[in-house]
């Protein structure tokens, strides 16, 4: 999946940024001011205690610039990012990290994501050696697949006085899903009634999808459980069963990307992810087309997850709306007012409604 | 940990209140009070509920205090230094009490920090030194016990626990402080004149000591002995024989009412003519206190030459006197030639009476008695210096007393000749240069200092107020003025001192005299000499001029500068020991196990692998504890990974816990 790039501006400021960065925190600028005005009165009046005192205050801040350096130094980070988050829901985003030194500890370790709003992590002390797991919260997540593109570790040990920062490159990905808790309406294929909107959560049992069909191969988001493990031991590599009835009743989700701004793009989004957690709630097999990506019918949790990376990724904006299949097997997520016919079930997203949590309009 | 934050926070507050009065004394009336309380709170937080109900409380006083200040600064022209000093302190015990915060910590430090400032504006004595250490160690523990526990607690978690390793790294951080400071103060160039300080100076009082003015009117009481120090005098090139007989000349008086010798300077005055007299150049270095009395500087007579090493200027006044102007403790270096020319030189003079000269036979109205005692002594001497020594002499048959006559009656020269027969130094000299000037030779009265302590641990000479001494110089032309003494020897130096304490107070005083010498008064002449003596330290031995004492005190502060530096070193290598993960802490609790188990003399064997061990006290108090202990020390110690802090922790739990249960038993039988 294609991972946003965030614009040149951001990339240029982060190439350029030091590595290692030191800012003044407030009692560090009464402290130096302090000092000044010591040193001032000092040498207005050569009392000699008066060098001992200021002599004092500039050991603290070297003190602090030294210990800063060496809280910092040799400390390795690793990030864990969940699979995936949910926009609007915090992350938690977990480090371990790990003191290599083989002689000093580290005080007061601070991660903090490159995030607005991240709620830093804390280590308050990692002697030598030692390794702690630790975690860090990130607040207001977009739909999206952001690229993480490292850490700052930063300290204001000993006295509060500077934070030192440094930076610790680590690659990732965060993919926030859209919301998946609109409250819709069932999906109505031609007029109908979806048929098992009242069954429990989980893939349909085989009993339900009618006959046994035919074998074909294994793809990713299929329900395990529909692995013939016979034929999968033969071929050697995992092959599915399907049944008469799933192709049958399969249909497919459309989500339109043609939206008039981007509250309403996102609405539609949710309004799609809501639908795939509808359908994988009542064990529906669905295929999703969503811009130029298509994910063929298929049912189950993993299906689903496939559906939602993809609805994460989505670019909205514009394109051409083609069914991917017959229109009549087709469920359309739209923003436009009007669409031609022949769509099995159309669920349009208007600005009215676009806020609301629900969006349920039906044609 | 916020506890022990709070308890630090008022420990360094105290610190800072004891560095203050180090310097300020108990001056300020809210010293005791504030010390108290803070010693209080050292042990005793108020809870909330009670910091909540302080808070008026302080705001009222804190007004009180700062309109107090205000009226001493503009209305009363007073010392705003003292109504300033309560305010400050009024505040400190009021953040010393609240909870601690950010910002209150920032306002905590200023405050504390604050008094050290007030502190060094006085001239405190070596205490400073020692309690400033102690200050930066506890500030060093509190500030960053402080930051580590907000910031934990900022973020929801609990604060780390305050181990004993982690204490004794911070405050050997603290130690670096000190090495810094040390530094800055070693080194950084002292390029501007100093100001004085405030320090008072020893007033001229009733009780024994140096005072402008030699006057036999007192009566109705006794000199009370005064053992402040006036006078530190070093001998950079070697040290005289005899210390405790050297006259420490301050200034001479000429004229003579009766009652009370005073000083009519003139230009013309002769002067002694220092070249001439034998002997070699003795070298002084004068540490002195500023006298109430009057700017003198003192020294061995005669004077060659004077430098003034500190903010003060020195300069000749009239009568052989020197003097010197500014408003703190003169240090000054003196040249002299104190041996006296050899009598038979002196018998040869021949008196030449010059004007100048004559004011020096000046005399109030005296008795026909005396006149003809006077002539006595001038009849049967040949020469000037038998008619002195003469005079002298018979003096020296007198008694010596610090009973002041009973009445005005009594408080004559007269009385003190014929009839009483006993007084205190100032008689003695008044009565010489009467003699003296009634039968003709010119005489003036001189004060000063004589004798002193020899001080073994600073290698210096004690001069105090217990020292004052009036003596006589005796004009003889070609040489100049010639000191005799006419006071019994052996009876003013050394009659009151503490002798039972002699030796403490020595070593208090050479302590006092290097911080002194090399704290208080540190310059840039000390500041270049160090550097040339460091240099010179590093060139070899055989270029090197012979060692002085100089280099002896440079070798002792980096005696001094390296055993911190050890101390710190191994503070935190101790440190390392007890926080270098889960293995060795593990040990440690195991061993204190094994050696608790032994001293109950339990098991018999000594040297037991651990298994067996906990094999071997299977039925003794405690064994279900220790058999936990020893087993995450057994995997802790040949285990693949270190035990985790939570491991730790339970291990030091059971240990403790198998301990207090033996304990128990053992008490029970």
């Amino acid at each position: 999946m294609a991972a946003t790039r965030p614009p040149w501006r951001l990339r240029l400021q982060a190439r350029l940024r030091p590595r290692r960065r030191l800012r003044v925190l407030r009692p560090g600028a009464f402290v130096i001011v302090g000092t000044f005005a010591l040193g001032l009165a000092t040498l207005n009046t050569g009392n000699n205690l008066l060098y001992l005192l200021m002599g004092a205050l500039l050991g603290t801040i070297a003190l602090s610039g030294w210990l800063s350096e060496q809280a910092l130094r040799g400390v390795r980070v690793e990030r864990h990012v969940p699979r995936a988050a949910t926009a609007g829901e915090p992350v938690h985003v977990l480090y371990t990290v790990s003191n290599r030194k083989s002689r000093l500890p580290s005080h007061g370790l601070e991660v903090r994501e490159q995030w607005p709003g991240a709620t830093p992590s804390f280590v308050a002390a990692l002697e030598p050696g030692e390794t702690i797991r630790t975690r860090s919260v990130l607040m207001h997540a977009r739909r999206g697949v952001h690229p993480l593109e490292g850490v700052v570790l930063g300290t204001s040990f000993p006295f509060g006085l500077f934070a030192k920062e440094r930076d610790v490159r680590l690659a990732g990905v965060l993919v926030v899903w859209p919301r998946t808790d609109r409250r819709l309406r069932a999906v109505r294929l031609g007029g109908r009634r979806g048929r098992r909107q009242d069954t429990g959560s989980g893939s349909a049992p085989a009993a339900h999808r009618g006959d046994y069909r035919a074998t074909r191969e294994y793809r990713p988001g299929d329900d395990p459980r529909d692995i013939h493990w016979r034929s999968t031991a033969r071929r050697g590599e995992p092959v599915l069963r399907e049944y008469e009835r799933d192709a049958a009743e399969e249909y497919w989700i459309v989500l339109d990307t043609a939206a008039p701004d981007d509250v309403v793009a996102e609405a539609a989004v949710d309004t799609a992810a809501s639908l795939v957690a509808a359908a994988t709630a009542r064990g529906d097999r669905f295929g999703l087309a969503a811009g130029t990506s298509r994910l063929p019918p298929g049912s189950g949790h993993g299906r689903a997850e496939a559906a939602l990376d993809i609805l994460a990724a989505v670019r909205m904006g514009g394109g051409r709306l083609l069914p991917p299949a017959p229109a009549a097997r087709c469920v359309l997520v739209t923003a436009r007012p009007a669409v031609p016919g022949g769509w099995g079930d159309v669920f349009r997203v208007d600005g009215d409604h676009a806020a609301i949590d629900a969006a349920e309009v039906a044609t | 940990v916020t506890r022990l934050h709070a308890r630090l926070a008022a420990l360094l507050a105290l610190l800072a209140l004891l560095t203050f009065i180090t310097g300020a004394g108990l001056d300020a009336p809210s010293v005791i009070p504030a010390g108290a309380l803070l010693l209080i709170a050292i042990f005793v937080q108020p809870g909330e509920r009670a910091a909540r109900l302080l808070e008026p409380l302080w705001r009222v006083v804190a007004l009180l205090l700062a309109l107090r200040a205000g009226l001493a600064v503009f209305l009363d022209r007073g010392d705003p230094v003292l109504p300033m000093v309560d305010l400050l302190l009024l505040l400190l015990c009021a953040e010393s009490l609240r909870r601690r915060d950010g910002s209150g910590d920032a306002r905590h430090f200023a405050l504390t920090f604050a008094l050290l400032i007030a502190a060094a504006a006085y001239r405190p004595g070596p205490l400073f030194g020692v309690l400033f250490m102690a200050y930066v160690i506890v500030a060093t523990l509190t500030l960053v016990v402080g930051q580590l526990s907000r910031q934990s607690l900022n973020r929801g978690l609990p604060p780390p626990p305050p181990r004993a390793a982690f204490l004794a790294r911070v405050a050997a951080l603290g130690i670096v402080v000190i090495a810094t400071s040390t530094f800055v103060f070693l080194f950084f160039p002292r390029v501007t004149q100093a100001w004085a300080i405030r320090s008072s100076p020893l007033p001229a009082s009733a009780v024994m000591g140096f005072s402008d003015r030699v006057s036999i009117g007192e009566h109705g009481a006794s000199i009370e002995p005064n053992p402040q120090v006036v006078l530190r005098v070093e001998f950079p090139d070697g040290v005289p024989a005899s210390t405790g007989s050297l006259y420490w000349r301050g200034r001479s008086y000429n004229r003579f009412d009766g009652r009370t010798w005073s000083r009519v300077d003139r230009t013309a005055t002769p002067s002694t003519d220092a070249q001439r007299w034998p002997g070699s150049i003795v070298e002084q270095t004068i540490y002195a206190r500023q006298l109430a009395a009057a700017n003198v500087v003192f020294g061995l007579h005669p004077i060659v030459s004077v430098a003034s090493q500190s903010r003060t200027r020195t300069f000749r006044g009239a009568s052989d006197d020197f003097l010197y102007v500014g408003e703190t403790d003169p240090i000054y270096r003196i040249r002299s030639r104190p041996e006296r020319p050899h009598p038979d030189s002196l018998r040869q003079v021949e008196m030449r009476y010059t004007p100048e000269v004559m004011a020096h036979l000046q005399l109030p109205p005296m008795s026909a008695r005396l006149r003809a005692l006077a002539d006595s002594f001038r009849v049967a001497s040949s020469n000037i210096f038998d008619q002195s020594s003469a005079i002298e002499q018979w003096l020296h048959t007198f008694g010596y007393t610090l009973d002041l006559p009973d009445s005005p009656a009594e408080a004559t020269l007269d009385h003190f000749i014929f009839q009483r027969r006993a007084g205190h130094c100032e008689y003695f000299s008044t009565a010489m240069a009467v003699l003296l000037r009634a039968g003709g030779v010119p005489a003036r009265n001189v004060n000063g200092f004589l004798g002193g302590e020899w001080n073994e641990f600073g290698g210096f000479l004690t001069v105090t107020q217990n020292h004052a001494h009036s003596w006589v110089e005796v004009w003889f032309p070609g040489w100049g003025w010639v000191p005799f003494d006419p006071t019994p020897p052996g009876a003013v130096s050394g009659g009151v001192s503490a002798r039972g304490l002699l030796s403490l107070r020595l070593l208090f005083t050479g302590l006092e005299h290097r911080w002194g010498k090399w704290v208080l008064d540190y310059d840039l002449g000390t500041q270049t000499e160090l550097f040339r003596r460091t240099v010179g330290s590093l060139t070899p031995r055989a270029r090197r001029p012979a060692a002085s004492e100089g280099d002896a005190s440079l070798v002792r502060l980096l005696v001094v500068v390296a055993l911190l530096m050890v101390v710190a070193g191994a503070l935190l290598r101790s440190a390392r020991a007890f926080g270098r993960g889960g293995r060795s802490a593990a040990t440690r609790e195991y061993l204190r196990l094994r050696r608790a188990y032994q001293r109950s003399g339990l098991p018999p064997a000594r040297a037991l692998p651990p298994l067996q061990f906990v094999a071997a006290i299977e039925d003794v108090p405690g064994a279900a504890y220790a058999r936990r202990a020893v087993e995450l020390y057994v995997r802790a110690r040949f285990g693949a990974r270190p035990l985790t802090r939570i491991e730790v922790q339970v291990l030091h739990e059971s240990v403790a816990a198998a301990l207090r249960e033996l304990r128990r038993g053992r008490r029970q039988g």
